[in-house]
């Protein structure tokens, strides 16, 4: 028996003892991510597992749930990264290509996890060192080779030659093999730092110190000043284009002409200081200054698809000067708000489909069912509209614990992590009279968080953006808006709705509205005493167009159908998230890492609701 | 014969350490769970970089431990248990933690990757933070004992335990230490939220189970230095003094490491504006007040 | 006498040590590795005051070394290029001037070492603990002026340099 990531070496004597160490102390890195699988009513931190955040740390990759298209090349690299020997237990996966096939497979329980921990702990002590252990490839882990100007880091070919702008000999690269210039990359790619890439983004980067000796000579290398010559050419040292020396070498030096190929340098001598000397304040003095005044190197630095503490599946590289956030690029791996138009769809078929939403599914649930019903023309008794109210409730109560559980995550704030994921496990399932018993260790939850040391300092002033720009849901609610599809529902005006809002516009203000609305909503519930998750009705063979709209726990989601002989279709889904994406380049320029990254975490996003 | 002794209760009180460390941040309580972490560790493959520099990925994690094994070497667990008695012992102790920024640097620079670059330099300005407040409330100790040596700073207390004497310097010195010895919430370098890993993030196998034990010998050299400089070292009824030691130390460290669990990380800028503008005045009020005193009162 | 030449060895060892990464400092490519260098360098000087016995010096310098030379690590990972040394580039620049400059500092330094009288070689020194107390009563006796206006000076000269930076940047970021 053997691991499909086992290490090479024969299992004896020392091997077996480690062997059985690491089956005795798993630490696992969850895919797509610990909220998604507490989502699916998964307690991992009860059972004996370890979780970390890096799979640089991990010993077994669990999946749970198969893997969605967009993210199976970062599941790919993920893998590969993990120190052998390695093991996958997949909970409810399916087919996890291009992974080897999973060393430990259950269904998607909490029972189901438990044994799948006891066979994938057999299996590891077995299996973890054979003699015949073999590597991992896959399509995404393949590199290729690119060349590059040390001078010129934007300069990037195919193959060897020479830079265009100064001349210089192109120096080999490697990168990601798939995907533009090695940006698709999942975290941790170690290559994403060239250290010969620190040189300065502008045209006018070259170190020239020129010595006294090159006074008479006709041609020298702006790099090497000893290299002289008599003829145009290139210098033996670096490749470089030779220029024309100039006959003084000293003081009264004119910008332009003089070094060929370096236009936009104009150097006034500076007394002391020898002739052409470029100072690094010249060299970057093009370069948008950062907000801290300090000029350092740009480095692209992916966060996600699967970051601790980001939501799963959204793919955020940021441009980094230095600590701060000089660019951002966002987009989501898994976006399903792309519905399927042309071919007809049974209505049940269609409300799976979109309540297969990874996060938040009754909401989405409930969304289908409105529009098609609202387009069959179907209305309902008080009783079910009040049932399905508070299933989106306790929905709302449950996405916002997994929230504040993320943003422990995040900030370190593990006590919170904990509690917040447990009690969004003891939610998700539960009847109106277990909910209402839980309103006590939620208020007290949300009251210790509301107070905790550091807290205000942490999220003050962080994730503001312009008044101009659009957001829904409880984003916008925190800046003092007023966007809540709920206002419009009058099942919820009889359950005693009334929108709740907060000024400040920053992460301060919707961690405070997200924690308003779970007293809320557990007051909602309570109100309506029956829960029960959306059913379509039977919808006959009928013809229309219909609309509904529902607050999602991330904010007003519109949905249009046109049934057509009992049929849908056509289908167009507007989401919160997608506007909220947008959002991100505002959030993050020129803030601090750490800050950044609150910020995106404050915004609740998912991935999944997004355009794809 | 005392160095033995020292290093043993050393191994144990690191062993200690990473079994509370591990029920506050995991939230397992495991007394066997280090032990077969470490062995696991063990047997896992070394990575190693592309383009790493490959001497600092390596000493990164040995020159951690050896900086911590240097701190505790001036610190004293008993009258006469301790490795060695420096004449300038509290200082030597602050220039073995130097190291601890050295070792940081390197192992940031050497990966070759995006975190650990900005989690090393990272460290580098929480360093700026914390080095004022970890020599100046020392340098108010070493008022009150009249000598710079570890072994005169304990005696000195025999009347009065320092953090009663002086509370301001026993706040900022503890807060300076959880600050080097990167703990939550002050552990910028190591941010899993914000940076997977930071430093510890490119190791893997035998060189991150070095890394973790020296840290964890970081942490037990400065609660072994809190307790020495602030809470009377081995002083103490009824028990003898090593055991005195012993639990004061466990107890510093389990307080040092359970802490950060209740609140989020601190913001750089903001701590670094706190240290500065509030930490270094009231470091420089408690010598002002810790010398008047001294002065004035016989104690 | 055995334990003058114990003394002697580690002294050579630790001398040959500073010299050696003192050299390091200019023949490595990779700014963060001559930074580091430096950094070694410094710490073989204090550990040559160790085995001179001047402990507080020792110490000291070990400990003020390590935090100086990792700053000036990040100022050149800031304002050099390549400073991972891949490039493999050439970055010492007025080759003659540094070395004429540098030749008549060895020849200065060798003359100062042995031409004057510097008094026997002390048999016994002073323990540590005696020393540390002559050297703060020398200090906060005799020197005080010198070490409190070096003091201020060097504060000052800090204050102005972080001004000078910033303050154009200021205007620059309209």
């Amino acid at each position: 028996m053997m691991l499909s990531g086992a290490r090479q070496g024969a299992l004896s004597g020392i091997r077996r003892v480690i062997a059985t160490a690491m089956s005795r102390d798993l630490s696992a890195f969850v895919l797509p991510g610990p909220a998604i699988a507490r989502s699916r009513g998964l307690d991992l931190a009860g059972s004996n597992l370890i979780i970390v955040g890096t799979p640089r740390h991990a010993g077994v990759l669990i999946i749970v749930g198969p893997i969605a298209e967009g993210l199976q090349d970062a599941a790919a690299v993920v893998y590969a990264q993990m120190p052998r020997p390695r093991a996958i237990l997949a909970l409810g996966a399916g087919d996890i290509a291009p992974l080897p096939v999973a060393d430990a497979s259950a269904p998607l329980t909490q029972d189901g996890l438990r044994s799948g921990l006891a066979e994938l702990r057999r299996v590891v002590e077995a299996g973890a060192f054979h003699v015949d252990a073999a590597d991992f490839t896959a399509a995404a882990l393949e590199v290729r080779i690119e060349y590059t100007c040390p001078m010129h880091p934007e300069v990037i070919r195919d193959e060897p030659g020479d830079c265009p702008k100064c001349g210089m000999t192109l120096v080999p690269r490697e990168t990601s093999a798939v995907g533009h210039g090695g940006h698709e990359q999942a975290q941790n790619m170690a290559e994403t730092v060239d250290h010969s890439e620190h040189a300065p983004k502008s045209d006018d980067s070259c170190h020239a110190g020129h010595d006294e000796t090159a006074k008479d000579a006709a041609y020298t290398c702006p790099m090497h000043p000893e290299v002289v010559s008599d003829e145009p050419g290139k210098c033996p040292k670096c490749g470089m284009n030779l220029v024309k020396a100039d006959g003084e070498g000293g003081q009264g030096h004119e910008g332009h002409g003089t070094h060929g190929g370096h236009d936009e340098h104009s150097s006034e001598p500076v007394d002391g200081i020898e002739p052409h000397f470029m100072s690094m304040v010249e060299l970057t003095k093009d370069q948008p200054r950062s907000s801290d005044g300090l000029q350092m190197e740009w480095i692209e630095a992916p966060f996600g698809p699967f970051f601790p503490g980001l939501p799963a599946g959204l793919h955020l590289s940021l441009t980094l000067d230095g600590d701060t956030v000089a660019g951002s690029d966002a987009r989501s791996l898994v976006g399903m708000a792309d519905l399927p138009g042309g071919t007809a769809m049974a209505p049940g078929q269609f409300v799976d489909h979109l309540a297969a939403m990874q996060l938040s599914p009754i909401a989405y649930r409930a969304l289908a069912c409105a529009a098609i019903e609202d387009a069959a023309g179907i209305a309902f008794g008080a009783d079910d509209r009040r049932a399905r109210a508070a299933a989106i409730e306790r929905e709302r109560i449950a996405s916002h614990l997994s929230w504040l559980a993320e943003f422990g995550v995040q900030t370190g704030f593990l006590w919170l992590a904990g509690r917040a994921g447990a009690l969004q496990l003891a939610v998700q399932g539960a009847g109106t009279a277990e909910i209402v018993a839980l309103a006590g260790p939620i208020g007290r939850l949300i009251r210790r968080v509301q107070a905790a040391p550091l807290m205000r300092m942490r999220l003050r002033g962080i994730g503001r953006f312009g008044k101009d720009r659009v957001a829904w849901g409880p984003v916008d609610r925190a800046r003092g808006g007023g966007s809540d599809a709920r206002s419009d529902d009058a099942t919820l005006k009889e359950l005693g709705f009334g929108i709740r809002v907060r000024n400040g516009g920053d992460a301060l203000a919707r961690m405070m509205l997200r924690c308003d609305e779970i007293d809320q909503s557990i007051g909602l519930i309570a109100t309506a005493g029956t829960l029960a998750a959306p059913m379509l009705a039977d919808v006959g063979v009928v013809s229309g167009e219909g609309a509904a709209s529902i607050e999602t726990p991330r904010g007003a989601a519109r949905l249009t159908v046109t049934l057509t002989d009992g049929k849908v279709t056509g289908a167009e889904l507007e989401t919160p998230s997608t506007a909220h994406l947008a959002l991100i380049d505002d959030l993050t320029r020129q803030r601090e890492l750490g800050d950044a990254l609150v910020a995106v975490g404050s915004l609740d996003l998912s991935p999944w609701e997004m355009r794809g | 014969m005392t160095v033995a002794i020292v290093l043993l209760s050393l191994a144990l009180g690191a062993y200690l350490l990473a079994v509370i460390e591990r029920w506050a941040v995991h939230g397992h309580l495991s007394l066997t769970g280090p032990a077969w972490a470490a062995l696991a560790l063990l047997g896992r493959e070394s990575v190693l970089a592309r383009k790493s520099d490959r001497l600092f990925f390596e000493i990164g994690p040995v020159l951690l431990l050896v900086a911590g094994l240097l701190a505790v070497a001036v610190i004293p667990l008993a009258p006469g248990l301790i490795i060695s008695d420096l004449a300038t012992g509290a200082l030597f102790l602050n220039a073995a933690l130097a190291y601890v920024l050295v070792a940081l640097i390197m192992a940031g620079w050497g990966p070759n990757g995006a975190y650990a670059m900005i989690a090393g330099w990272r460290f580098l300005g929480q360093f700026i933070a914390y080095a004022m407040l970890i020599v100046m409330p020392i340098t108010a100790v070493a008022m009150r004992a009249e000598s710079l040596s570890t072994v005169q700073i304990v005696t000195s207390q025999a009347q009065l335990w320092n953090v009663i004497y002086q509370p301001i310097g026993f706040v900022l010195f503890v807060v300076a230490a959880m600050g080097l010895a990167w703990l939550p919430p002050l552990d910028l370098p190591d941010a899993t939220g914000e940076l997977a890993g930071g430093v510890e993030a490119d190791y893997t196998g035998a060189r991150l189970a070095v890394l973790r034990l020296g840290r964890m010998t970081i942490i037990l050299a400065l609660a072994g230095a809190t307790v020495t400089f602030y809470l009377g070292g081995w002083l103490g009824p009824w028990l003898p003094p090593w055991a005195w030691s012993a639990i004061k130390i466990m107890l510093v460290a389990a307080a040092m490491l359970g802490v950060g669990r209740y609140m989020p990380r601190i913001r750089e800028a903001r701590y670094l504006a706190l240290s500065w503008k509030l930490g270094i005045s009231l470091a420089l009020a408690n010598i002002f007040i810790v010398g008047v005193i001294a002065l004035v009162v016989p104690l | 006498m055995t334990g003058m030449t114990v003394q002697m060895i580690f002294l050579v060892f630790f001398g040959a040590a500073a010299v050696w990464f003192g050299i390091v400092v200019f023949r490595t490519h990779s700014m963060v590795r001559s930074a580091l260098a430096l950094l070694f360098s410094q710490t073989a000087v204090g550990a040559m005051f160790l085995v001179m016995q001047a402990e507080f010096l020792g110490v000291l310098q070990i400990m003020m070394m390590a935090t100086e030379m990792s700053v000036m690590a990040i100022f050149m990972v800031m304002f050099m290029m390549d400073p991972g040394g891949l490039g493999e580039m050439d970055m010492t620049h007025q080759k003659r001037l540094s070395l004429s400059a540098g030749g008549i500092g060895l020849l200065a330094s060798l003359l100062l070492v042995w031409l004057p009288d510097w008094g026997p070689v002390a048999l016994s020194v002073p323990g540590a603990h005696e020393q540390a107390q002559a050297l703060g009563r020398e200090l906060l006796g005799r020197s005080m002026l010198v070490f409190q206006s070096a003091g201020l000076t060097i504060l000052t000269a800090m204050v102005a340099a972080t001004m000078v930076a910033i303050v154009p940047n200021a205007e620059q970021r309209k």
